[in-house]
This record gives C-alpha cells, sequence and structure tokens, in this order.
C-alpha cells in the first residue's frame, strides 16, 4: 500500500480551513452588522 | 429593536446553529474516516479525501448551484426580492464548495494519478462552475439597482445552469471518451458498506453545512437590506 | 413571424450603416486580429511544432478573441446616446430587437473573420482549398453560437461599470463548447478528411445554436423591460 497519508493529512487541513475560514468571514460581517 | 430587524437577526441565529452542527458534522467525518473507515488497498490512505470531496462537489453540482438558478427564474417569473436574496446567497455558497472540491481534488490526484492537474472531466466541469460563479459575483458586485441586479442574475444564472451539460458533454468528447454520468461514487462502482456510511455521512454533514451557510448568508444580507431601506426613509 | 424578421432586418441593418459609417470598429478589431495572428506566429518554434497541428488552435483562440472584442460595441452606441430608451418606448416587440442586434453582431463577427480567415492562411502558409467548405460552415455555426450568447450578455454588461472587462469574463465559459466543437471538427478537416466525416460535431454546433439562441430570445425582454 503507498505512503499518502500527507496528502490525506494536507486535504482535510486545508477543507477545514476553507470551511472554517468562510464561517469566520460571514461571522464578522455579521457582527459588524 | 424593530420587529423587521430582530426578524433578520432570528435568521443569522438559526443560520449560526445550522452551521455549527455542519461544521461538527464534517469534523465529525473526518474523524470517522480516520479512525473507523477501511483504508483501500491500491489508493492507500489519500483515497480517504474522497469522503471530503464528494460531498461537496455533490453539493455544489447538484444543490447549490441548482437553487441558485431555480431561485433565480423563479424570481422572474414572482418578482420576489427573497428569491434573489436567497440565489446571491446560495451562489456564494457554491463559490465555497467548489473551492473546496477544486482545492482536495488535485491533493488527491497528485499521489494516485501522479499529476496535480489532469483535465478530469468532473473536475474540469467544476472549474468552469467556478469561473462562471466569479462572474456571477463579480456582475452583481459591479450593478447598483437592486432590482436590475436581481433580474440579471437570474439571467446569467438560466444560462449558466443550462451550460452545465454542454460543458460536460463537450468535455468528454474534447478528451475522446464517452460522456460518464457524474456518479456519486466515482470510479468504485460498489463500496464496502463501511465505506459507504462514511460517505453518506459525509453528505449529510455537507448538505447541513450548506443550509446553515445559506441560511447565515441570507440573514446578513437580509439585515443589510432593511438597513439601507432604513436609511434611505 | 415574417414581420417580426423583416423588423429584425431593418434594425440590423440602421445598426450596420452606422458601423460602416464610421468603418473604426471594423478596422481595430480586424487589425486585433491581425496582430493575435502575428504574435501567434512568433510565439511558437517552427521547427518544434508542425503548423499544422497548432492551426487550428491558432484559429479558434484568434476568432474566439476577436469576436468578443468586435461584440463589445454591442449596445454601447445605443447606451451612449440614449437611444435605447427611445427604441424600447417604441412598440417594438422585445424579440425583434434581439434579432436586430444578433444579426448585426453575427454579421459583424462575420465579416472580421472573413478578414482573418485569409490572413490565417498567409500567415501560417496553409493550403485549404480542399477543407474550406467545412471551414466556413463550421466558422458559421461557431459564431452563431458566440453572437447569441454574447448578444444577451452584452445589453446586461452596457450598463455596469467595467463593461468591457465584464463582457469577457461572463462570455468566455459560454464559449468554450463551441470552441472545442469547433477545434474538433476543424482537425480532421486541415488533415483533409471529408466533410462527412464531421457531421457529428456539426450538429452539435447546431445543437449549441439553437438552444442558445431560443434562451437568449426568451431571456431578453427581462434584461431590457423594467
Amino acid at each position: 500500500m503507498p505512503d499518502n497519508g500527507g496528502y490525506l493529512n494536507a486535504a482535510y487541513i486545508v477543507a477545514g480551513i476553507i470551511y472554517l475560514g468562510y464561517t469566520i468571514s460571514l461571522l464578522r460581517q455579521a457582527r459588524r452588522r | 429593536m424593530t420587529a423587521a430587524v430582530s426578524g433578520a437577526r432570528s435568521v443569522i441565529n438559526r443560520g449560526l446553529v445550522l452551521t455549527t452542527l455542519g461544521l461538527l458534522g464534517v469534523a465529525g467525518v473526518m474523524v470517522l474516516a480516520l479512525g473507523f473507515t477501511p483504508v483501500e488497498a491500491t489508493q492507500g490512505l489519500a483515497q480517504k479525501i474522497f469522503y471530503v470531496h464528494v460531498p461537496a462537489a455533490f453539493t455544489a453540482l447538484w444543490v447549490a448551484v441548482p437553487a441558485t438558478a431555480c431561485a433565480g427564474l423563479l424570481y422572474l417569473w414572482l418578482h420576489d426580492p427573497r428569491l434573489d436574496r436567497f440565489a446571491a446567497a446560495s451562489a456564494e455558497v457554491s463559490l465555497v464548495f467548489c473551492l473546496v472540491v477544486l482545492v482536495t481534488g488535485p491533493i488527491w490526484a497528485r499521489p494516485i494519478w501522479g499529476a496535480w492537474w489532469t483535465w478530469d472531466g468532473r473536475l474540469t466541469l467544476t472549474l468552469f462552475l467556478f469561473f462562471l460563479l466569479l462572474g456571477y459575483q463579480t456582475m452583481r458586485a459591479a450593478i447598483r439597482d437592486p432590482v436590475e441586479r436581481a433580474r440579471f442574475s437570474a439571467v446569467l444564472g438560466a444560462m449558466g445552469l443550462v451550460l452545465v451539460p454542454f460543458i460536460h458533454l463537450s468535455v468528454y468528447l474534447w478528451r475522446g471518451l464517452h460522456p460518464k454520468p457524474i456518479v456519486l461514487k466515482p470510479g468504485d462502482p460498489s463500496l464496502p458498506p463501511e465505506m459507504l456510511h462514511t460517505l453518506l455521512y459525509g453528505l449529510g454533514a455537507a448538505l447541513l453545512l450548506y443550509v446553515g451557510f445559506v441560511t447565515l448568508r441570507y440573514g446578513i444580507q437580509l439585515a443589510q437590506d432593511q438597513r439601507e431601506a432604513a436609511d434611505a426613509r | 413571424m415574417g414581420n417580426l424578421f423583416r423588423l429584425a432586418l431593418v434594425l440590423a441593418g440602421k445598426d450596420l450603416r452606422l458601423e460602416l459609417r464610421t468603418r473604426t470598429s471594423i478596422i481595430s478589431a480586424a487589425v486585433f486580429a491581425a496582430l493575435v495572428l502575428i504574435v501567434f506566429n512568433f510565439a511558437r518554434d517552427p521547427t518544434a511544432v508542425a503548423t499544422l497541428d497548432l492551426a487550428p488552435s491558432v484559429l479558434w483562440v484568434t476568432v474566439a478573441f476577436a469576436s468578443v472584442l468586435a461584440m463589445n460595441r454591442g449596445f454601447l452606441v445605443e447606451r451612449e446616446n440614449a437611444a435605447f430608451d427611445g427604441l424600447l418606448l417604441a412598440p417594438v416587440p422585445r424579440e425583434a430587437l434581439f434579432l436586430g442586434k444578433y444579426l448585426a453582431n453575427f454579421a459583424f463577427v462575420m465579416l472580421v473573420e472573413a478578414i482573418a480567415l485569409p490572413l490565417f492562411v498567409l500567415f501560417f502558409n496553409l493550403d485549404l482549398s480542399h477543407a474550406l467548405g467545412g471551414l466556413v460552415l463550421t466558422m458559421l455555426l461557431a459564431t452563431m453560437g458566440f453572437v447569441a450568447v454574447g448578444t444577451i450578455f452584452s445589453a446586461m454588461v452596457v450598463k455596469t461599470r467595467f463593461a468591457e472587462l465584464m463582457l469577457p469574463v461572463l462570455l468566455l465559459p459560454f464559449m468554450v463548447p463551441p470552441l472545442i466543437l469547433a477545434v474538433k471538427t476543424t482537425v480532421p478537416l486541415f488533415a483533409g478528411r471529408p466533410l462527412s466525416e464531421v457531421v457529428d460535431g456539426l450538429r452539435f454546433l447546431a445543437i449549441y445554436d439553437i438552444v442558445f439562441l431560443t434562451l437568449a430570445v426568451l431571456l431578453f425582454p427581462a434584461v431590457v423591460d423594467e
């Protein structure tokens, strides 16, 4: 079996960052208004 | 606080709850995939990117974008600004999901196929969707009048929706392949049950997150529209 | 139905007469096409890639960019003179308005292509005598598709802040399917294959044209009416 766990971690982390990042952006917009 | 403003506030709060649940769901699926789902023998660990990539792709292509287009068409018929507000929110959220697909896709492709970008039919379609949505946002930002903005967005949305099958067909034609149906489970036609369960949880989490994001975004826009209407008076 | 078409022709004629009087748009679009072809020629290494392999891509990229540029002028004339409001107040069916603009744009883009094609043949030293019929047919069908979407989009962007930039941004995704189909049709034609072999591609182009022309005609009133 190939050793590519690094890619898995990277993908999960980046996906999490995108989802969280968007959430934070929305929260800041909600707070401002 | 006037009734109208508190109405927007409650939508925002509802959106916050749903988004939090969605985020927890996505995190939960990641844990499920990492700890409790079997590893695929030929692809190795990287195959588990699938449990985040495929739900995001499904949500973007089959839920978020059609919702935007349909809301737009309904707006052309009913002229209800709520429909436009929903369409705009859904379009923005579609962009986020497309981004997840376009980033996790290459990260998955690199160890499996050896190249970051292979003009794979589905990823290419998502890339086009991404640009259509960017164009949608750019156009909205360039129009001041809200009614005109709503009408034009609806037209663009409708045309974009019709374009999608043409892109799908022509990309496959370009690669000399027969168009494959965009199935939920790429490649492996029969998933073992644990993998299928994790995938379905992933799908549920992504859909929940979509609803949360759209609700939140809608509430923010509603609050802004009401404030602008109050200022104008 | 016949009345609609006649009205559209009148409107198109008015547009084209205006363009031909000043001639600046045609000249700039033609010069642009020529320049793109020249740049392509210098941007490649003739020893590395055979001309015939690259030729279809060069042709269609040139046609695509020149088309977008040519359609930018679309509703600009009316907007500058507020003539559009006048046109809308007149009892003109919106379909005729669209078709008139469409025909004018189509004629204009075809004219630019008619100038670009001989230049293309000249610069790239190609013998296209056997493929000319099929090529012209492909150009006609692809252009019909480009112009359908381009006309309705130019009506939308003409009032926005960055109209000249907005049109390509919105239009290019829509130009990709006809572009792919056009290249798929052109490659065999350049290689000497008979027209009968590329009929499928031409059929898809025709389907694209019918679908988007219909869609544009149906949606145009939503763009221009309050």
